[in-house]
């Protein structure tokens, strides 16, 4: 019973690992392949863990698990901001299907503040694809 | 016989990462594409425990999965202040 | 908080008494402090500890399954040869102000599938976020204020019962 429940969570996270990966080969752009990479990689991670915790069923497996799983839910997003205003600096083109961009011109070049209220005059050029 | 099918599933989750990471077209891309490779990874290991039974292969996911979030956010840190030197600004 | 202390005493209490040291044993006897305590809650000071679990213990549930939910949705999307997406990256104003609050509710954001948060501004007011099916704007910006983040700030932010 406990093994069948392990193989299947693992084999969920397995999948859900591959539609990640699918997603990053697959989606238009930096910032949807960053969705896709970053939810379901951490759901992927979890799952297999949990499904290893209840394949080896001893305590410190278990407390490892859990430490595994809360560092992982906790980085992830801080990885995926970093690297999102990163890309963004460097100009790094949004995919022509995206309908509004609210963060253009938002951004002090350089000091690299984000104000909120105002425009800030110099803007980011348009079509600028980073290499 | 399923963890198999799951090993299968992870190393071609791993080439589609390795498409991205040769694809580019952007160095973030890259980054990103080798973050995942890092989880996949990581589940690989986890499940190759579960495979062969020894506990002791967990300990080395849980390193890696703690290294890959410290080189993600050292690449990003890179770009961020100006890493992009071949780029005219 | 020392009520939760408390509680995490008599779960020790329950399985060092049952003599057996596994993690359900020991949420069992967590859970059975915190009846004791619940019942018992009147010969205490007032105190929020019980509402916080309680609605912490919904939240969770409630994001599990919003979790699930928009997973599925993404996974339809990168399985589907189109892309019927509509992306934006979306300026969303902040109720919540502390740095613990504003870092809690990018961190759930950015862990529900179709959004993702960016950056805060400098003065903490504005969250950008880039969202995948957002094709009505004000929408999604509405659901995430009502229903995640409204929900998030309610579970401490209610006086003590």
């Amino acid at each position: 019973m406990a093994q069948d429940l392990s193989a299947w969570l693992i084999f969920f996270g397995a999948l859900f690992m591959f539609i990640a990966a699918l997603g990053v080969a697959r989606m238009p752009d930096l910032f949807t392949r960053m969705h896709s990479s970053t939810k379901s990689a951490t759901l992927g991670v979890g799952l297999i863990m949990l499904g290893a915790a209840f394949h080896f069923g001893e305590i410190g497996m278990t407390m490892r698990v859990i430490a595994i799983i809360v560092f992982v839910f906790l980085t992830a997003p801080v990885a995926a901001h970093m690297l999102g205003r990163a890309a963004y600096f460097a100009g790094v083109p949004l995919w022509e299907g995206t309908l509004s961009d609210a963060l253009r011109g938002h951004y002090d070049r350089r000091t690299h503040r984000l104000i909120s209220d105002e425009k800030v005059e110099e803007n980011f050029p348009e079509g600028d694809i980073a290499v | 016989m399923i963890l198999w099918l799951t090993i299968g599933l992870l190393v071609a989750a791993v080439l589609l990462c390795l498409y991205r990471v040769a694809r580019g077209p952007s160095l973030p891309d890259r980054v990103v594409g080798l973050d995942l490779l890092a989880s996949v990874t990581v589940g690989l290991i986890a499940v190759y425990a579960v495979l062969s039974g020894e506990i002791i292969y967990i300990d080395v996911a849980t390193v890696l999965a703690l290294i890959a979030f410290l080189g993600t956010v050292a690449f990003a840190y890179f770009i961020e202040k100006g890493g992009m030197p071949w780029r005219k600004t | 908080m020392s009520l939760f202390l408390t509680n995490i005493l008599l779960a020790l209490l329950w399985v060092s008494l049952s003599g057996n040291f596994s993690p359900a044993n020991l949420l069992f006897g967590y859970l059975i402090g915190y009846l004791a305590l619940f019942l018992s809650r009147r010969a205490f000071a007032p105190s929020n500890y019980f509402g916080v679990v309680e609605r912490l213990v919904r939240f969770v549930f409630f994001f599990v399954w919003e979790l699930i939910l928009a997973n599925l949705r993404v996974a339809y999307e990168v399985l589907t040869p189109r892309h019927n997406m509509h992306p934006r990256v979306i300026a969303l104003p902040l109720q919540a102000r502390t740095d613990f609050e504003i870092s809690a509710l990018a961190i759930l954001i950015s862990l529900t599938p179709g959004t993702l948060s960016l950056d805060v501004s400098a003065d903490k007011k504005v969250l950008y976020i880039h969202a995948m099916f957002a094709e009505d704007e004000e929408a999604v910006r509405k659901d995430i204020q009502n229903n995640l983040e409204a929900r998030l700030l309610a579970i401490w932010r209610q006086p003590p019962s």
